[in-house]
């Protein structure tokens, strides 16, 4: 009991209600009220003593008030009754951010770039096997380009001994040796060129060791023109050693390289203006 | 606006209306301890204003937080007033109402610091005149400081320059006369 009115006086019951308290004092108060009737009557006491002095002491808010704090308080009050645990849940609501997703989003963006990588170089292998098909191609079709130039450019040569009016064109015909043989020699003693017609030859196909030697005859002694091949590829005009003038055109089949003079016996074609 | 019809409830009515929340409860709850209440926050608050908007706050929590007031802890009343209380002085020691304050201070600066030193002895608020009778002038200064002004009693010791004991005494003694009166 003594203790009891001790702890009364001590004022800590005072603080209590004004809430001037530590939260160990304030549950030790409440343990204390709840154990002793005579500190809880005390209490209610000195709450009743204060409830009274504020009364004493109050302050009539304007009239507008009273509207101002009972609609923001009844604003939401049917929604509060439809759902009445809604202010206790009110943490539940709470969205947790969601930090993971933004290290998914660079996961994601990095496979993205890597297969792009991958098809990116699938693409640029192609087009570079491409281009080296093309540059090959384009080679090819150089080279042709420049064949058919040159066949264009010799043919052209060849025609233009045709059209020349300074040019005679001979028959040179098989001798008793080789009758079949024949062979057609363009001459222009103007221009001192001489021309055999390849493809108009008909002459026997010559051995590794043997060339085909063209002769003019000069006052009847021969000239060396110079040596061919029979083969039956070849179809162009070629061109042999120049001279002025000639009675007779000759060819005799003579060792490879030609030799200084002819061997008669060996004539295969002759012909005479 | 000035419609005078008051409703009045018993204690234990108002609470168990307030936790079925009907609407009868929040008048009833205006209509008993505004003044009383607003008495409180306009001790702390003197710009009227911000003291009704404190009053306003102050039914919000309530209202909102009635799930956390326990009868077996004490009186309605008493839990409220001390929401009440401590709003007031959230306000008044935040940023923008300090700012306010330095305003305030530059422009009447006598009247301001008048109704500080002032406040505890103001006739006008006082109320009924045998109170101030009732309390001697130093149980009179200590109980409003903690009770109006939102001190702690280790503040008011502070303010007043006397021992922590010595205020736990008086203020003792204060709302022991206050019973006595009531009575």
């Amino acid at each position: 009991m003594e203790e009891i009115k001790a702890y009364i006086e001590s004022g800590i019951l005072e603080l209590y209600v004004l809430g001037d308290v530590t939260a160990q004092e304030r549950a030790e108060v409440e343990a204390m009220a709840l154990k002793h009737p005579a500190i809880k009557a005390e209490l209610d006491e000195i709450e009743k003593a204060l409830e009274l002095y504020a009364e004493a002491n109050a302050v009539e808010p304007a009239d507008n008030q009273r509207d101002r704090v009972l609609n923001s308080l009844l604003t939401n009050l049917s929604d509060d009754r439809t759902f009445p645990s809604r202010a206790t849940k009110a943490e539940d609501n709470i969205v947790p951010f969601e930090s993971p997703k933004q290290t998914n989003f660079y996961k994601y963006a990095f496979a993205a770039c890597l297969a792009l990588l991958i098809v990116s170089i699938i693409a640029l292998v192609n087009v570079y096997s491409n281009l080296k098909q093309s540059n090959t191609e384009l080679a090819v079709l150089q080279s042709q380009n420049q064949h058919f130039s040159n066949r264009v450019s010799v043919m052209d040569h060849e025609l233009s001994v045709f059209r020349d009016p300074s040019f005679k064109l001979l028959k040179l015909n098989g001798t008793a040796k080789s009758p079949s043989s024949a062979l057609t020699v363009a001459w222009s003693p103007s221009k001192k060129k001489v021309m055999i017609d390849m493809a108009n030859t008909n002459m026997p196909v010559n051995d590794k060791d043997h060339q085909y030697q063209l002769w003019a005859l000069v006052g009847g002694k021969p000239v060396d023109l110079g040596v061919f091949d029979a083969d039956t590829t070849s179809k162009d005009m070629k061109e042999m050693k120049e001279i002025a003038s000639a009675d007779a055109f000759a060819v005799t089949l003579e060792k490879r390289g030609g030799s200084p003079t002819p061997s008669l016996d060996q004539m295969m074609v002759l012909g005479k203006f | 606006m000035s419609k005078k019809r008051k409703i009045s409830l018993s204690e234990e009515e108002l609470v168990l209306a307030l936790r079925h929340r009907e609407k009868i409860a929040v008048e009833a709850l205006y209509d008993m301890y505004s003044a009383s209440l607003f008495g409180v926050i306009s001790r702390i608050i003197n710009d009227t204003a911000v003291a009704e908007d404190v009053l306003q706050d102050t039914f919000v929590k309530i209202w909102n937080s009635f799930t956390t007031y326990s009868a077996e802890k004490g009186r309605l009343f008493t839990w409220m007033v001390n929401i009440a209380r401590n709003l007031a002085i959230d306000k008044i020691r935040s940023k923008d109402f300090k700012n306010q304050g330095k305003n305030q201070e530059l422009e009447n600066n006598v009247t301001f610091i008048d109704e500080r030193r002032n406040t505890v002895y103001k006739p006008e608020l006082l109320g009924i005149k045998e109170l101030v009778e009732t309390l001697k002038p130093e149980q009179k200064s200590i109980l409003d400081l903690v009770y109006f002004k939102g001190y702690t009693h280790v503040e008011a010791a502070d303010e007043l320059g006397v021992p922590l004991g010595t205020i736990k005494t008086r203020l003792r003694m204060a709302i022991v006369q206050l019973r006595k009166h009531f009575n």
